[in-house]
């Protein structure tokens, strides 16, 4: 069996008075990659905060490889070095996660406060700019990025610490096909080596390509879970938990416009 | 109207910058150290993220009686928010950005600027606020109303504070021949120039903002007013207002006040009398007080034995006036009443022509049909839009690769920096035409157009400093030129040199700096800061916040132009306010919220409150050559000038 990275049990928190996880128990296994579906509100992106340590729960507890990860834990510099070293988040907002003045600086925050002498930072920056294919926004401001190159150079300034654990929260939300289809990419080539991915979304179409895993959230629990496969064809579970509306097409006498069927369904 | 509340450079002696730069300096350090220990790590992103959200709520068009409108500098709200020492660092950090970038408020006079509104306004905002508010509920019309006089007392001490700096200046620095180098009037006209706007438009418009919003929090964001009511009841115990503080006196009214403040302000001055000491004519023939002004103005000797300007300011007025008037209508504090209501009336009227010759010749668009006047909600949105537009523009201009955009980033900053105080210090014309002239030469080399330079640096400059210095070539006192006919207005000789003194310096300093931001990115910049020993944290602060003021303009400018869709009909002026208001209000609920969200955003990176910044470099033996090429042409200019 191989080790959890993440386990979480009966874990409870609320904002003032708004429940956003109620008795959750979830557990993450290391390599693998996790996706957490569910509606806008259920709780997803609260969970990812608990899992990157910058929130932490009111009732419950949740363990990281085997320790407790407590608000008192990561006050030790030794422990909160170590953590961050290894959990990556990438925030759903990337206006909230670009804060420096240029993309270089962006990239070079997370290593500078991990203390890495400088002339690694330095090699290491390019590197990252280089892989992700934005050194061509080096020296741009972020308010000078489209959204897709704010997604990108976000994921790149996680990235570029080369976090063990990855946590996304809607990687390509609100972006165009193109740039979704890159980070989708990205997500895919994450299979293939050890990194442990939890991503937030609620796009199905490519839940097969980013996950090997899923739970599915409702009000703050887990309403179901299983392979991607299984997910996509629990028809009511969806529909129930407002990841897909009720389906409704009709099919053209032609088949004008054939499309793929996730689920099978007469007529 | 805009009003000289941000002091552009040019307009104090570079003595004066230095000794509030000094008296800024103990504050800024008190601040952060308190910060620090208060906030710990969420001190870098508070205050980043609220100096962006001032600076874009200086932006906004906020009406007035009377169909004007004015802007709001937002340190009561500052200090009602954040308390009195975060508010000091916030409106410090947005007062440098917007002098830096946007030329509103002088390099050189970012210290006096960062005294008056950042450090006092603050500090007697917030004591006006607790004074008024004491333990009244959070929800209480007692606090709305506390925070539109901490708002409207803190623009006018801090306006105070700016009159007393302009007013001591003619006194303390002029050329042999007694013409002004700086700031060309004496108390008697700077305070009650300064005071008639403040105490009317500038601090209504800071009433409005300051009360808007705190009612706007009560409603919808009340725990963002819980740091400073400590021990406040937050039950509504009062669920409306009984009287809306944001209906205010119609324009009639508004008038007739500013009638009477014309009138009573110069009065309250000479009650005061000498107390501001020096510029009582008298003091001139006093040989222990014209010994101290020697020593301020590097033992250059005043004008000796006639109390020249002073003695003659007083006959002027007297003169026409019969014998057997009473005595006090004879005296020199007469004189001083009248030339002072004089000067200010002068100033208006000036004001009110040049406004009305650029409103003309502006870029306003033709309006088919009856002429409408521009709505706040457009006007603010144009002006955050034009702002935006202004620093795209700068950031093109900084990427082409003229003469001064290939300089090290570190050698413009050290070398155009001696440039502008140079055009401080030089007390010879002909020293700062010739500066002028380098500013052209640069320009022409950096492939910045002239034209540019033109409309938007010489200009606005003319236009606001060409209203202030104008009546000074009547109203300083000194050998007659020629005589105004009709009015016998004497222009003077020495008036002429001051007002020139005062154009060409704000014209040379002002062209400087927009050399600087024009040739420079902003990241550049930081660095350059960096190099020079600017604290870690603040440059981070900086680079944050001019970071999230684009965020900042574009969702204000959305905000605007969603409402401008949805709005049917006029609304109400006391509605207009309202609504201004609560834009703001929005914009700052926004704002804290980004603070905490950019916060764990840092440190889910490992930030743990210590910045660390990645430093760039040596200077290499061209760079050194190039800053001693610098330097060493501006201390010429200064010792030949001097």
């Amino acid at each position: 069996m191989t080790e959890l990275a993440f386990d979480i049990r009966e874990v409870s928190y609320r904002y003032n008075r708004v429940a956003a996880l109620n008795w959750l128990s979830m557990q993450v296994r290391r390599g693998e990659r996790v996706a957490l579906l569910g509606a806008n509100g259920s709780g997803k992106s609260t969970l990812l905060r608990l899992l990157a340590g910058l929130n932490f729960p009111q009732r419950g507890e949740i363990s990281f490889f085997g320790e407790p990860l407590t608000e008192a834990r990561l006050q030790d510099e030794e422990f909160f070095f170590r953590f961050r070293r290894r959990v990556g988040l990438v925030f759903q907002n990337a206006e909230i996660q670009l804060f420096n003045p240029s993309v270089f600086d962006e990239l070079a925050f997370g290593p500078l406060q991990l203390r890495w002498p400088r002339e690694k930072i330095r090699r290491r920056v390019e590197e990252t700019l280089e892989a992700m294919g934005i050194a061509h926004l080096k020296d741009r401001a972020p308010h000078r990025l489209s959204g897709g190159e704010k997604k990108r150079v976000a994921l790149a300034s996680v990235l570029i610490l080369d976090p063990e654990i990855l946590l996304l929260d809607e990687p390509s939300g609100a972006l165009d096909p193109g740039s979704q289809a890159q980070i989708v990419e990205f997500l895919v080539s994450c299979g293939n080596s050890s990194k442990t991915v939890i991503t937030a979304t609620h796009d199905l179409d490519t839940l097969e390509d980013i996950a090997d895993r899923c739970y599915v959230f409702e009000n703050g629990r887990v309403a179901g879970q299983g392979t991607p496969l299984e997910i996509l064809h629990d028809v009511a579970l969806l529909e129930r938990t407002k990841l897909m509306r009720p389906h409704h097409h009709v099919h053209g006498a032609g088949g004008a416009q054939p499309h793929p069927h996730l689920h099978q369904h007469e007529g | 109207m805009r009003l000289a509340m941000h002091i552009p450079d040019g307009y104090l002696s570079p003595s004066t910058c230095v000794s509030l730069f000094a008296a800024a300096a103990p504050f800024w350090y008190i601040a952060l150290r308190r910060l620090k220990a208060a906030l710990h790590t969420r001190m870098i992103p508070l205050l980043s993220v609220f100096a962006a959200f001032s600076f874009v709520v200086m932006m906004f068009n906020l009406p007035l009686p009377g169909g004007t409108t004015g802007h709001a500098v937002g340190m009561g709200v500052a200090a009602i928010v954040l308390g009195p020492w975060a508010a000091i660092m916030a409106i410090s950090i947005a007062l440098t950005i917007q002098a830096v970038f946007f030329g509103d408020g002088g390099i050189t006079a970012l210290g006096a600027n960062c005294f008056n509104m950042a450090i006092v306004g603050s500090l007697v905002g917030y004591a006006m606020y607790r004074l008024l508010a004491r333990r009244a509920s959070i929800g209480s019309v007692r606090r709305v109303v506390g925070a539109g006089m901490a708002g409207y007392t803190a623009i006018n001490v801090a306006a105070l504070c700016a009159a007393v700096e302009f007013g001591i200046q003619p006194l303390l620095f002029h050329d042999a021949s007694g013409a002004p180098l700086y700031a060309p009037y004496p108390l008697s006209i700077s305070i009650p120039a300064m005071m008639l706007g403040h105490l009317t438009f500038a601090g209504l418009a800071e009433f409005v903002i300051s009360a808007g919003i705190v009612a706007y929090l009560q409603r919808s964001d009340p725990e963002l007013l819980r740091l400073t009511a400590p021990g406040a009841p937050d039950l509504h115990e009062t669920l409306l207002p009984q009287t809306d503080p944001l209906r205010l006196p119609t324009a009639r009214k508004l008038w007739l006040g500013l009638a009477a403040l014309l009138i009573l302000t110069p009065l309250g001055i000479l009650a005061v009398g000498s107390a501001w000491g020096e510029w009582t004519a008298q003091d001139f023939s006093d040989p222990q007080a014209r010994r101290q002004i020697a020593a301020a103005s590097r033992s250059e000797a005043p004008p000796s034995g006639t109390p020249r300007g002073l003695q003659h300011l007083s006959s002027i007025w007297t003169a026409p006036l019969p014998r057997y008037a009473p005595a006090f209508i004879r005296s020199a504090s007469f004189g001083y009443f009248v030339s002072g209501m004089v000067g200010v009336g002068l100033i208006i009227v000036c004001s009110l022509l040049l406004n009305g010759l650029v409103a003309r010749g502006g870029i306003e668009q033709p309006v088919p049909g009856r002429r409408r006047r521009k709505s706040f909600v457009e006007k603010t949105a144009l002006g955050l839009v034009a702002a935006m537009q202004e620093a795209l523009f700068a950031e093109d201009m900084a990427a082409n690769g003229g003469f001064l955009q290939r300089l090290d980033p570190r050698v413009k900053l050290a070398g155009i920096g001696a440039f502008i105080v140079a055009s401080v210090a030089v007390r010879r014309i002909w020293a700062l035409a010739a500066m002028l002239a380098l500013c052209i030469v640069l320009a022409v080399f950096s492939r910045i157009p002239i034209r540019l330079l033109a409309t938007r640096i010489w200009l606005a400059v003319l236009a606001f400093t060409g209203v202030i210095a104008l009546p000074a070539v009547f109203l300083t006192p000194g050998q007659s030129l020629y005589r105004l006919p009709v009015l016998e207005w004497q222009v003077t000789e020495q008036g002429l040199r001051a007002a020139s003194f005062l154009i060409l310096r704000a014209e040379t300093a002002a062209t400087f700096s927009a050399l600087l931001v024009l040739s420079t990115l902003w990241t550049q910049l930081l660095r350059a800061f960096r190099y020079f020993r600017m604290p870690v944290v603040l440059v981070a602060i900086l680079g944050m916040t001019y970071r999230y003021m684009f965020l900042f303009l574009q969702t204000a400018e959305d905000m605007f132009e969603s409402r401008e869709t949805r709005m049917v009909g006029i609304l109400e002026p006391a509605d207009r306010r309202r609504l201004a208001a609560a834009s703001a209000g929005v914009l700052l609920g926004k704002t804290m919220q980004v603070s905490s969200e950019v916060h764990t955003a840092m440190q889910a990176r490992g930030f743990r409150g210590e910045i660390r910044l990645l430093d760039e470099l040596q200077m290499r033996a061209g760079d050194w050559l190039r800053l001693a090429a610098f330097v060493g042409t501006a201390c010429i200019v200064v010792w030949l000038g001097r």
